[in-house]
């Protein structure tokens, strides 16, 4: 008899746990402030905890890469060793090539992403569960005028955005993430476009929306390959032209009309250090309408304009 | 005293999955110390406390999780009232028992965040990979459970306590 009016008190705890974690979730999904507020608060007081944590047991992490990642790290020294006796080479040569970019960028009145207003951070942290691979955090926060949706570079270009912003920590979630769609625009043919990470090929991009193959079999009209790609800007997600990567092959999509051009990221997102989150500020709505005649009825899914279909991650 | 215990059982559980499991990982997976927690409720406190102190752990590790808020705490508390209402009528603990109990516990904790996550729509979190990370995630939790049990233990001890475990003895 105990025994069931025992078993019985559990169940309504655990309808009463499930109601209040259902009540939660449409609370947090609805964006509702004092809820993230909270979170964001919780977050703020355990960050620097986590932070002399994370220091203090640095050596331990360490010394497990050293025994457990020894045959990458080894692989990667190789490597470093190699890229500095080609740094050595290419230091006079690094000067003009930037000063080519910056050329090419002017040429196409793009700014380089050097002379954006943004502030350093550092990264701190990767990714800190199983189920958010894509995602770092960075030493600056709300403090020091990081807002949600500010694009993330480096001096090479885009590496991710703003995905959630602390105190004095912001999340970043990664251009790798395929979830985070990104509108762009192809300088060589001015043409713009939708494109996400290609899941499993580090360091590469696809963008198979937006952009038609020509009606014309005139080879001109493609863009080249080796050619710019740019964040499209003007009414997109993030400032117009700051650089993606440079365009690797162009094809035929599956459904034969559309463009599938897949490119080369200029930043290696899976290795970084330090980043600069360009201060701007951002609006919702995507140019695509306007500029692409779309005639295969396939056009871009306009909830996924706002350049982030998902939280997941 | 005894929430306060528990709170501090949760706040470090939190810091070290924040700080070492970044870095030490195995096959590329951490173990879920959080989870650990809250199946470790279970067993300890029995199905009725053991749910809400898991439902707490779940609540903290939403706040860091991609996930919106509730998401691991439902997938938790669940499982722990599963595991104190299944330990409720067995045996004498032991720790093979306990490194048992630890792996159902967590592969059941992060397939229902999975499938929670799902289901609130988020996208990506339903395939091989999933099943991957919660066997992996299980049996380190399931080598960690021994360990793990002592401070939980501690922070349990308390007039509403179910039991003593033999494997702490």
């Amino acid at each position: 008899m105990a025994l069931a009016q025992r078993t019985g008190r559990s169940r309504h705890r655990l309808v009463l746990l499930a109601l209040t974690a259902i009540t939660l979730l449409t609370v947090d999904l609805n964006g509702f402030g004092p809820a993230e507020s909270a979170q964001r608060a919780v977050r703020d007081v355990l960050n620097p905890v986590a932070s002399l944590a994370s220091t203090i047991f640095s050596p331990v992490g360490d010394a497990w890469n050293s025994v457990f990642n020894y045959d990458d790290l080894e692989k990667e020294n190789e490597e470093l060793q190699a890229q500095i006796e080609d740094l050595q080479g290419a230091a006079l040569r690094g000067e003009a090539d930037t000063e080519t970019l910056r050329r090419l960028l002017a040429a196409s009145d793009i700014p380089y992403v050097g002379d954006l207003q943004s502030v350093s951070a550092q990264v701190v942290r990767g990714s800190v569960g199983n189920f958010d691979a894509h995602v770092v955090t960075i030493d600056k926060g709300s403090r020091h005028g990081i807002e949600e949706g500010m694009p993330v570079v480096t001096g090479a270009g885009m590496v991710g955005r703003v995905d959630q912003v602390d105190n004095s920590t912001s999340r970043v979630q990664l251009l790798s993430d395929d979830d985070l769609n990104v509108g762009v625009r192809l300088v060589s043919t001015d043409q713009v476009g939708l494109g996400y990470a290609i899941a499993g090929e580090r360091g590469m991009f696809v963008i198979d929306q937006g952009v038609n193959w020509p009606d014309t079999d005139d080879a001109t009209l493609l863009p080249g390959i080796g050619t710019l790609v740019v964040t499209a800007g003007e009414s997109g997600s993030y400032p117009a032209d700051i650089p993606l990567g440079l365009i690797a092959e162009v094809g035929r999509a599956a459904d034969e009309v559309s463009m599938r051009v897949e490119v080369e990221l200029a930043n290696d997102v899976g290795d970084l250090h330090f980043v600069s989150v360009v201060l701007s500020s951002v609006s919702d709505e995507f140019p695509l309408g306007e500029v692409i005649a779309d005639t295969t009825g396939q056009g871009i899914d306009p909830d996924v304009l706002d350049g982030d279909e998902g939280d997941g991650g | 005293m005894t929430w306060l215990k528990l709170g501090l059982v949760l706040v470090v559980s939190v810091v070290i999955q924040l700080s070492v499991f970044v870095d030490v990982r195995f096959f590329g997976v951490a173990p879920e110390l959080l989870a650990l927690v809250a199946v470790l409720a279970g067993f300890l406190a029995g199905p009725e406390r053991g749910a809400t102190v898991a439902f707490g752990a779940g609540l903290l590790w939403d706040v860091w999780l991609p996930t919106p808020l509730g998401v691991a705490a439902m997938s938790f508390a669940t499982v722990a009232f599963a595991i104190g209402s299944v330990e409720a009528g067995l045996f004498n603990e032991t720790r093979a028992q306990l490194a048992g109990l630890a792996f159902l516990g967590t592969f059941g904790a992060v397939i229902g965040y999975g499938l929670l996550a799902e289901v609130v729509g988020q996208r990506g979190f339903v395939d091989v990979e999933l099943l991957r990370v919660a066997l992996i995630a299980a049996a380190l939790n399931g080598v960690i459970a021994p360990l793990m049990a002592r401070p939980m233990s501690w922070a349990l001890r308390g007039p509403t306590t179910l039991r003593d475990p033999a494997v702490l003895r």
